[in-house]
């Protein structure tokens, strides 16, 4: 042993700042114990759907109402993504549900009919998911109505 | 029908009445999901739909039983209602539009006019060539002269049930009208077919919608059906699979087997050689389908289906397979045992299903004959 990166060093707490890193841990919370193979398979799935987000900023979304996933798979795959810190939701015939989860740019969509019926229920990757934004026609169009409507309301009695 | 409004995107119609984008998004993402489409379908559908005008729709009926046009009005993702006023201009179905007469076939003389070279034709039913066509005329002409007029200006054909697609009922020998599937009367058009009798809801209106928003023919199998709806076998989509696999059959409509809901194959579930979504998109907005409700599949997607024998009897002793492929001796001898070994079983569905791969390039009874 000649050198001092000879000597082995064992991490047995969280990396802290400016001292020895060790792989990222997962964030608070997050359980990844998981014993479904269905649900491994989804989250490395989610994995390189983020690495695609990132690199190339191409979003995606995985259809959970085409994968046979038991209760307990879907308990155990709410488990693993957890909730994160941004929640939205859409009233649009019927209520969309929009949840990120922990994991950053995954987020937990729920689309039910005017009845409250699940319609669709998907994990989209992406920064924001699609439905929130604001359409460039309807900004437009609305920036008419609203020009009119102080037109009329400058006209005098 | 038709509203003089076809130079309008879909996106500025639906500005026009008042329906968000965020509610068409919405739609379908549902869609999709409900059709078993890529989930990257729905926000692409949307986008491709709002930035085109609503395409022109021609529905032609010949010999059918309106079957077809009663399933199509129980679709529930997208609804009829939905297709008709969002995304397609819907200029001519005698069965459905309010004009009749004069009126009828001058809304469908000009929309072929109109949009020549770029209108959707569907066809329900089979085109009856005997007795000069006398068996189906409507406004005075046969329905081969109207299908040969209508197909011209056509960018794709639909071929809307297995009548239209491979002949159906009225092809059953012997054949006394003289009808044709759509593909023995013309030849140079993309036809796609949605067999069924009759056929899916959701895949007729999942077919045009996909066309609709690619303008692309879609994937097809070998009897030009599209991969995405008729890609599985019933059997290998069925939720009776594992008991078929156990070696669990039920041997009467109401014996123990039955009410513990075993497979219905001695029953003679045709499941094993029927390709369709039956047992994926369900019927009814995805309540069931036939064998959920304690019978067997009766084939009704596949072609020759009415001339293969009874409904009741196991595929092993009926003339089934593949119309004109599957000769009945080689699936004799494929399925020799195997209605009492679940194992063998398998082996022949796989052999049947192997043969008829093998033969994909060959047509149907019906294509054969009237080519």
């Amino acid at each position: 042993m000649s050198r001092l990166t000879d000597i082995p060093i064992r991490i047995e707490g969280p990396a802290i700042a400016g001292g020895p890193r060790s792989d990222p841990a997962p964030s608070p919370g997050l359980d990844f114990g998981v014993s479904s193979s269905g649900v491994s398979a989804i989250l490395a799935e989610l994995a390189r759907l983020l690495d695609q987000l990132a690199e190339k900023d191409i979003p995606a979304a995985i259809d959970l109402r085409s994968l046979p996933l038991s209760p307990q798979d879907r308990a155990e795959l709410k488990q693993a993504l957890g909730n994160g810190e941004v929640e939205a939701s859409v009233n649009a015939e019927g209520v969309s549900t929009l949840r990120e989860t922990r994991i950053s740019g995954v987020w937990w969509v729920e689309h039910r009919d005017a009845h409250g019926e699940l319609i669709a229920e998907l994990l989209e990757v992406a920064r924001v998911p699609e439905i929130l934004a604001s359409a460039s026609d309807e900004i437009a169009a609305a920036a008419h109505t609203l020009r009119e409507r102080l037109s009329v309301a400058a006209r005098p009695c | 029908m038709s509203q003089g409004k076809s130079e309008l995107t879909v996106g500025e119609m639906l500005l026009q009445h008042g329906i968000s984008r965020r509610r068409f998004i919405k739609f379908c993402t549902a869609t999709a999901s409900a059709l078993a489409l890529p989930p990257w379908m729905g926000p692409a559908m949307a986008e491709q739909l709002r930035n085109s005008p609503r395409p022109s729709v021609i529905y032609l009926s010949f010999q059918e039983c309106t079957g077809c046009v009663e399933s199509l009005t129980r679709s529930f993702a997208p609804t009829i209602e939905n297709l008709i006023f969002n995304f397609i201009s819907l200029d001519y179905d005698d069965t459905l539009m309010a004009a009749a007469g004069e009126a009828a076939e001058t809304a469908r003389a000009k929309a072929m006019k109109d949009h020549f070279g770029k209108y959707v034709l569907l066809v329900d039913g089979s085109v009856p060539t005997g007795a000069g066509g006398a068996y189906c005329t409507s406004g005075g002409r046969s329905a081969e002269d109207t299908l040969r007029e209508a197909a011209k200006g056509a960018a794709a054909i639909v071929c809307v049930g297995t009548c239209s697609s491979f002949g159906g009922i009225p092809f059953a020998d012997p054949n006394p009208t003289g009808a044709w599937p759509v593909s023995a009367i013309v030849g140079d058009k993309p036809i796609i077919n949605v067999s069924g009798c009759p056929p899916m809801p959701e895949v007729i209106t999942g077919t045009l919608l996909q066309f609709v928003t690619t303008g692309q023919v879609p994937d097809l199998d070998e009897h030009r059906r599209p991969k995405v709806f008729f890609g599985n076998t019933i059997h290998d989509r069925c939720y009776r699979r594992p008991f078929y696999d156990q070696g669990k059959f039920a041997k009467t409509f109401d014996d123990e087997g039955a009410r513990n809901g075993w497979c219905l194959y001695e029953l003679g579930c045709k499941g094993p050689t029927t390709y369709n979504s039956c047992a994926t998109i369900k019927w009814n907005g995805g309540t069931s389908f036939p064998i959920e409700s304690g019978h067997g599949c009766i084939g009704c997607s596949e072609p020759g289906f009415w001339d293969k024998g009874s409904f009741y009897s196991p595929l092993s002793s009926a003339a089934w397979g593949k119309a004109g492929e599957v000769a009945p001796r080689q699936v004799l001898e494929l399925t020799a045992g195997a209605a009492a070994v679940g194992v063998a079983l398998g082996v022949a569905s796989a052999g049947v299903s192997r043969l008829r791969q093998r033969h994909s390039e060959q047509r149907t009874d019906g294509e054969t004959k009237g080519s």
